[in-house]
Order: C-alpha cells, then sequence, then structure tokens
C-alpha cells in the first residue's frame, strides 16, 4: 500500500470514528425537559398574566340554520374582547350535526357527554354557555346570536381567583403542554384542569339561514377532544391565596384527520362539584 | 476480580505452565523473558490529639500497599498490579477499602505499531482533552482499561486510538473513545529534516458517552435534557528554534453538564501558551493558560479526584519546602486565568556573585485569578458568560526567589525568600486572603563521603488569624527547624518541628529514622501531621491531623 492509499484509509477510519464519536447538542429551549409522570403536579414559578378570562361553548351543526349567525356573534365578540374571551364549538350527535352529504362528522363523544348533561338538546341549536355559569338555579344557556357581551362583561369585571397560562409544543406528534396555576385567592373547592384541542379553519357543509348548503363553509373553534378526562384532570393543590403549580401533559391526537398546525390547546380551571369555569387560557401548539 | 481478570490471568498461567519449571526460572528470566517490579508499603498508627483535631483509628493500623509485576519478552509485556488498602490510611477515599488486581494489561510493540489491551495510562498533547493517569500520593487513579493503539506509518507520524472505561476504585466507569494524531513537519518533509526550527503539529478528540439519569432543574417539575455524548477536541504546536521554544495549545469540550458545572449548558475551552529560552547557566519560561469550564469527567455526577478524562496544565511551581507548599494552589478546572514567569540564571565560578564555586538563582513568579463572568443563569442553562481578557477574583499569587550557594567544598547553602497569596474561595470556602512572606535557610554539610548533615530553617509571616470557626490550622505565624543526618551512605534520621508562634495554634513535631540498601529502602516516623492538602500538578487531596507512627517500605527487582 502507499503512502497516499495509506493516508486515505488513516482519514476515513478517523472521520468513521468521529461521526460515531460526535457529540450531542442540546438546544436551548430544551435543556429542561419535564420531570413527572403526565398530568403530576408540582410547585411552579407563577403566572405572570393574571387575567380573568371568559370560555364560551357553543353547541352547534352543520343542519343548524341558525348556527351561522351565532358563528358571526362569536366571531364578532372575539375579535372585539381579544384574549379575554375564548370560543369553543361542540359540534354533539343530535340531529343537527348529522354530516351533509359525505362531508366528515364533526361531533364528539365528549360533546355529547357535555350536551346532555348541560340538557343542549331540550333548549335547541344553537345554544351557549359562558363560564359554565348558572342563572338561578339553572345553566345559563342562551342563543349567542345576542347576549355574549353582557355575560362575558359579568365574568372579566371580577378579579381573578386563580390565573393560568398554558403552553403546548409539537415534539414528533404528540404534543407536550405545560400549564401554570397560581392562586390569586384562597380557593375552598376541588378544582379540575380540563384540556381542549381545538381545530380552526375546517371547510365542511353547513346548512344557511336561507336553507342552502354552502360547501365552502369555514369552521372554526371546533372541539377534536378532550386531553384530559371530560370533566377535567384533579388539581393537586392546598387552593391557597399565593400558590403556584405546574403540570404537564403528553397528548397523542387519536386521529389523523387533525391537522396539528391548524390546532390550539385549551385549559380550564373548573369547580369539581358545580362545574363552574373560574379560568382559561389557550396557546398555540409550536 | 472481574471476569476479565480472570480470564488473562488464566491464559497467563496457562502460558507459564506448558513449560518445565527449569526452562520458566532460567537465568534469563521466565520463558525467556524478564519479570521486574517493585512493591511498596505504607503504614500508620494514628491516635487522637485534640490539639490537632486527629482522631483515633478504629482499626489501629492503616495501610496501603502495592505490587507491580511486570514481564517483557522482546515486543511482548504484561503486567498487573495488586492492590491492598486494609484500610487505606487517613486522606485517602473509603472507597478504596478492599484489595485484589487493580491493574492488568497485556502489550504488544514494534516500532510502527503498538496496541495494549487491559488497563492503561495515556495522554495526548497536554492532557487537556485526554490524560489518564496514576498519582499514587493523591490517591489517584484514572486508568482506562480498554485497548489502546498507537501506530506511525511514516517516521515522524503518529496516530493514537483507544476506547475503554476509566477505574473508580475497584470498578470501571463511564466509556471513552480518543483519537490523536501527531506530524513531526521536520521528519515529514524532506527540506526541513535538517532545519534548525522544529516544528511539531497535533491533534485530538475525546468523547464519552453516558446514558440517561434524571437530575433534576431547579424549575419543579423539570430535569435536565442531557447530552448523553460529549466531545472534546484540541489542536497543538511545539516550535522550536535553538534555544528557543514556543508551545501552544487549545481545546474546547462541548456541552457537558455536570457536578462541577452545576450542570450548566455552556461549552468549555481552554488555551494554554509557554515561550521559553534556555542556553547554558540560563533558563527562561513564559506560561499562560486560560481555563473556561473545562472540567471533564467520564462520569457526569461524579465530583472528587475520580474520573477526571483530561487534565489542565498547573502554572504555579510545585514547592517542595513546608511553608511553600503550605498553600498549594488546585486547577480550577470551571474556571481560571494565569501567567507564570520562571528564570534560573548560574553565575559562574570565579565572577562577582559566582564566587569560587558558582552561585545560582531561581526566580518564578506566577498569579492565577477568575474569569471575568456574568451569570445568566444556574442549572440547566447556559450558566454564565466570560470575556476572554477579562479576570475575576485574583485566587493566588507566589514570587520567589532562590538563591544556591556552595559556600565551601563541604558547605552549601539555599536560600530562598516567597511571598504568596491565597484566596481561600479555591478551597470552596469565604474568607479573606492570606498574604504570606515566607524565608528558608537550607544547609549542607558535607562532613565526609559517608556523613552528611542538612539544618533547614524557615519562617512564615501571614495576615492570616486562626478562627475555631473556619478552623484552618494553617493560619497564623511560623517557624520550623530540621535537622537531618545522613550517615554511612545507608542511615538517616532526621528531626523537626514546626510551631506556630503567633495568630495560630499547632506544634507539629517529627522524627523519622531510614535505611537503604540497594533498591529497598524502609522509613520509620513518629510524629504530628497538620491537617491540610496536598496538591500534584494542581491536583489536590484533603489530608487530615494525623499523630502516630509512619512506616514505608519500597524495593524493586
Amino acid at each position: 500500500m502507499n503512502k497516499s492509499r495509506t493516508l486515505k484509509s488513516i482519514f476515513a477510519i478517523i472521520a468513521v470514528s468521529l461521526s460515531l464519536a460526535s457529540c450531542d447538542k442540546i438546544e436551548q429551549d430544551n435543556y429542561i425537559v419535564f420531570s413527572g409522570a403526565a398530568g403530576e403536579w408540582f410547585d411552579g414559578n407563577g403566572v405572570s398574566d393574571h387575567s380573568q378570562r371568559a370560555i364560551i361553548e357553543k353547541y352547534t351543526g352543520v343542519r343548524c340554520v341558525n348556527c351561522p349567525n351565532a358563528d358571526i356573534a362569536i366571531n364578532d365578540a372575539v375579535a372585539g374582547y381579544g384574549d379575554k374571551l375564548i370560543a369553543v364549538a361542540i359540534h354533539d350527535s343530535s340531529n343537527f350535526t348529522r354530516p351533509i352529504g359525505e362531508t366528515p362528522c364533526l361531533s364528539t363523544p365528549d360533546g355529547d357527554t357535555w350536551s346532555l348533561f348541560f340538557g343542549i338538546e331540550k333548549n335547541g341549536y344553537p345554544t351557549a354557555i359562558v363560564n359554565r355559569t348558572l342563572n338561578g338555579n339553572n345553566w345559563d344557556l342562551f342563543n349567542p346570536t345576542s347576549g355574549i357581551n353582557s355575560r362575558v362583561d359579568n365574568i372579566i369585571g371580577q378579579a381573578a381567583q386563580v390565573a393560568l397560562d398554558v403552553d403546548a409544543h409539537n415534539n414528533n406528534s404528540t404534543v407536550d403542554i405545560t400549564v401554570n396555576l397560581e392562586f390569586l385567592q384562597s380557593v375552598g373547592s376541588d378544582l379540575t384542569l380540563t384540556l381542549l384541542l381545538i381545530e380552526d379553519g375546517l371547510v365542511v357543509t353547513q346548512r344557511q339561514p336561507d336553507g342552502s348548503d354552502d360547501e365552502n363553509y369555514v369552521h372554526n373553534h371546533v372541539l377534536r377532544d378532550v386531553i384530559t378526562d371530560v370533566w377535567g384532570a384533579d388539581i393537586e393543590c392546598t387552593g391557597n391565596s399565593g400558590e403556584k403549580r405546574i403540570a404537564q401533559f403528553q397528548y397523542t391526537p387519536t386521529s389523523s384527520d387533525w391537522k396539528l398546525s391548524n390546532c390550539h390547546i385549551i385549559a380550564f380551571v373548573a369547580d369539581k362539584a358545580t362545574k363552574q369555569i373560574l379560568n382559561a387560557a389557550q396557546s398555540e401548539i409550536e | 476480580m472481574d471476569k476479565t481478570a480472570r480470564k488473562l490471568l488464566a491464559i497467563a498461567t496457562l502460558l507459564l505452565f506448558q513449560f518445565p519449571v527449569f526452562n520458566i526460572l532460567n537465568a534469563q528470566g521466565i520463558l525467556g523473558g524478564h519479570v521486574t517490579g517493585n512493591v511498596q508499603f505504607d503504614g500508620q498508627f494514628s491516635r487522637r490529639d485534640t490539639t490537632i483535631g486527629s482522631s483515633d483509628v478504629p482499626e489501629k493500623l492503616l495501610s496501603n500497599a502495592r505490587a507491580d509485576i511486570l514481564y517483557t519478552n522482546g515486543n511482548f509485556s504484561a503486567g498487573l498490579r495488586y492492590e491492598a488498602y486494609l484500610a487505606p490510611m487517613l486522606g485517602f477515599n473509603s472507597q478504596y477499602t478492599g484489595q485484589g488486581i487493580a491493574n492488568y494489561f497485556v502489550s504488544y510493540k514494534t516500532q510502527t505499531f503498538a496496541v495494549t489491551a487491559g488497563h492503561f495510562y495515556e495522554q495526548f498533547g497536554n492532557g487537556m482533552t485526554l490524560r489518564a493517569y496514576e498519582d499514587r500520593y493523591l490517591g489517584l487513579d484514572n486508568a482506562i482499561r480498554g485497548i489502546n493503539v498507537s501506530y506511525r506509518p511514516w517516521n515522524g507520524v503518529t496516530f493514537k486510538g483507544l476506547v475503554g472505561q476509566q477505574r473508580y476504585y475497584w470498578d470501571t466507569r463511564g466509556l471513552v473513545r480518543g483519537l490523536d494524531a501527531e506530524v513531526s513537519l521536520n521528519d515529514v518533509v524532506t527540506s526541513w529534516a535538517e532545519s534548525k526550527t522544529r516544528l511539531t503539529l497535533g491533534g485530538s478528540f475525546v468523547s464519552k458517552y453516558e446514558g440517561d439519569e434524571t437530575i433534576l432543574s431547579d424549575i419543579s417539575g423539570y430535569k435536565l435534557n442531557l447530552p448523553h455524548n460529549v466531545g472534546a477536541a484540541s489542536v497543538r504546536m511545539d516550535l522550536s528554534h535553538g534555544g528557543f521554544g514556543l508551545q501552544a495549545e487549545y481545546a474546547r469540550k462541548g456541552q457537558d453538564p455536570n457536578i462541577m458545572n452545576n450542570y450548566i449548558y455552556k461549552n468549555g475551552d481552554a488555551l494554554w501558551l509557554s515561550a521559553s529560552y534556555s542556553q547554558k547557566g540560563l533558563s527562561a519560561n513564559l506560561q499562560a493558560k486560560r481555563v473556561d469550564n473545562m472540567g471533564f469527567k467520564s462520569v457526569r455526577s461524579v465530583s472528587g479526584e475520580m474520573l477526571y478524562i483530561n487534565y489542565t496544565p498547573a502554572i504555579t511551581k510545585q514547592h517542595t519546602y513546608a511553608f511553600l507548599s503550605m498553600y498549594p494552589y488546585a486547577t480550577q478546572s470551571t474556571g481560571e486565568m494565569g501567567l507564570q514567569a520562571d528564570f534560573m540564571y548560574k553565575f559562574k565560578k570565579e565572577t562577582a556573585l559566582g564566587g569560587k564555586y558558582g552561585t545560582d538563582i531561581h526566580l518564578n513568579a506566577s498569579l492565577i485569578t477568575g474569569l471575568d463572568t456574568t451569570v445568566i443563569g444556574g442549572k440547566g442553562t447556559d450558566g454564565y458568560t466570560s470575556t476572554f481578557f477579562g479576570t475575576g477574583d485574583t485566587y493566588y499569587g507566589d514570587v520567589s526567589l532562590e538563591v544556591a550557594k556552595k559556600l565551601s567544598s563541604k558547605l552549601k547553602l539555599t536560600a530562598t525568600y516567597g511571598y504568596m497569596l491565597f484566596n481561600p474561595v479555591i478551597e470552596g470556602h469565604e474568607g479573606d486572603i492570606h498574604h504570606n512572606h515566607i524565608l528558608v535557610a537550607d544547609l549542607t554539610w558535607k562532613i565526609n563521603r559517608k556523613n552528611v548533615l542538612r539544618f533547614e530553617a524557615e519562617w512564615m509571616g501571614s495576615d492570616s488569624k486562626y478562627d475555631a470557626a473556619v478552623d484552618d490550622k494553617r493560619c497564623g505565624d511560623w517557624i520550623m527547624g530540621l535537622v537531618e543526618y545522613n550517615f554511612t551512605s545507608a542511615w538517616f534520621v532526621s528531626v523537626s518541628d514546626q510551631y506556630a508562634y503567633n495568630d495560630g495554634i499547632g506544634n507539629y513535631y517529627n522524627i523519622s529514622v531510614g535505611y537503604t540498601k540497594n533498591a529497598t529502602r524502609l522509613q520509620l516516623g513518629y510524629g504530628k501531621q497538620r491537617e491540610g492538602i496536598i496538591c500534584i500538578g494542581g491536583v489536590c487531596r484533603q489530608v487530615p491531623a494525623s499523630n502516630g507512627l509512619t512506616f514505608s517500605l519500597t524495593t524493586s527487582f
């Protein structure tokens, strides 16, 4: 073997060896990772934004002729209130939600559970509820084509008892979700955290007020999945003012039809017994 | 002994005993080869002494013993080392407790190729990426057990490669891989062969692998996302022209969160420079180094002296006199800047300063500081930023002038003055910087060919005062006297005492007797040992106080 071939062989061996033994590079955003089991609660570092937000759940259906007007009213309200108002569109399994033609079904079992619990079908479609509040002894269900602002104002005008933020990252099609809570006031009751997967920009045929079917109708705020238990995961806390808690969840979407790039995560804290929502937050999936 | 050691021993035994005994023990040695070795036994009795802080030793006798056996036969060699720490002497890690074959290897070496299987020691360049070495006085053994290969395809070109695990007391840990290449251009470039200018270039790459482990971050609920493969690389040069020399090495290390750097992700780097000049009767050397987060161990969560893969050269003088070495400098692998100047000159005989026999002077000065850093976070962050030329707190400073002069044909005097400043933070605790002035007079009287008397007197004045809360027993002003008598060329006896006469505590007397014959040396000592720290090459070990008897036997064959 001549010098040149020997040298090439040696450098080839060195190159292969170096590549096999090269060092790992951890990006700054990933220096630390969640250490516990999904949903396990730890002491956290608090929440910088102490806003009280409202969450409007609208029960809707593709065969509901008044629902497009409700969508307009909700979209207007969301545009007006900015991040203080969070919207969810829930398609249950009533006759109004049966798909038109060969279009996809937007119903979810969790939506059905809630619909049944809140008595939506008796109230008709569209029906909405803000923060799952009561009106007297009954749920404050209303037709969202009007009456949104007064209810939202009533909620966001109060000082938040619990502040929260949510952060979501797409990690190889698994969504890492981090929720931080900070108790701004003491809360005596047991609380739950509910996480929702919401998809925007779904083009699905929708019946219009004039009875026609709009094949290009764009549905937003559509509930795709309840990531936690349908009534939420227990929050391990004392509920004392000043307490800060953190939990992380790993979520793998159960349907490949859902486009994560169009999805976001909603988190809300609710009273475990009364189901009333104390506060909510949402995050894009980065 | 683990399975591998047992297999190697079995093979060696088989090879040895398939030949007749008279062949094995012939005049040439075993199987035509040679067996050499050495044995060392150190023992210690120590008892409780509240004046110096020593404790009773439950075992009464502590001992460190070792025997190295080396067999060589032509290009082949094999060796093993038996070690016994029953129980380890004071200051040595208790994890050494036990006995067994701690080191074994087989090696085959030709002019162009060498391979070692088993335990080996190795160094790439100055050791800034890899230095596997042993220092028995520090209780340090970073031997790698694995395969080490070196190859010289042509004269002047050397490649080395190794893979293995490092010794961790009686176990091995980690996984280390390394490659090194060195080219002597004068040997490779024909036209440079006769050049007075000599240039050698080199480079190395070392990586370690570790699996995952849970190290919690400072943020509740989060742990560190640890790199599994961590690499370090360096380039180096060695340039010389006549009496001038210039050496440089620069090393970088990738993200390596570990217990030494509080698990930060900042890359590490180190630069070492050395310029020297020498001629007959004169030598001068200037060294500089900058080390930033270069602690590199094969196991990230192990502290202490074991499992270091690399080494950053010390650039402070290794003093030998007692008070000059009382505050040794411990290299701060997390970050330091240093400068050292060293100058030696011999005034010739029959000159004004040289006198009848000539005079040697040795001037040395060094200064070590921390880095100029800005903290940006703790565990699980990049930790800090640093400016390349900025300096932080002063860690250590040392100026010493040594004058050695033969006064007559029988008398030789070595006088030394030293000034030292020492920041306790380098030993991990807060406190004011100590400023010490030290004087040493060392007089040797060669009575005749077989009888030599040596007197040593030392004084140290310090602005430090003993504080029971800190309990640094080195503080205060000290005096010391030593008389050593060597007689019949075989025996010696020495008596010494160190006494803190002002602002300090302690009176440490020692008496030693020794006997040397051929390659065997026996020494017996009785006295008190002050607790402190000993450092060799910037690597240090704590030494607890002791009061009692010590003895040592070394022999080689």
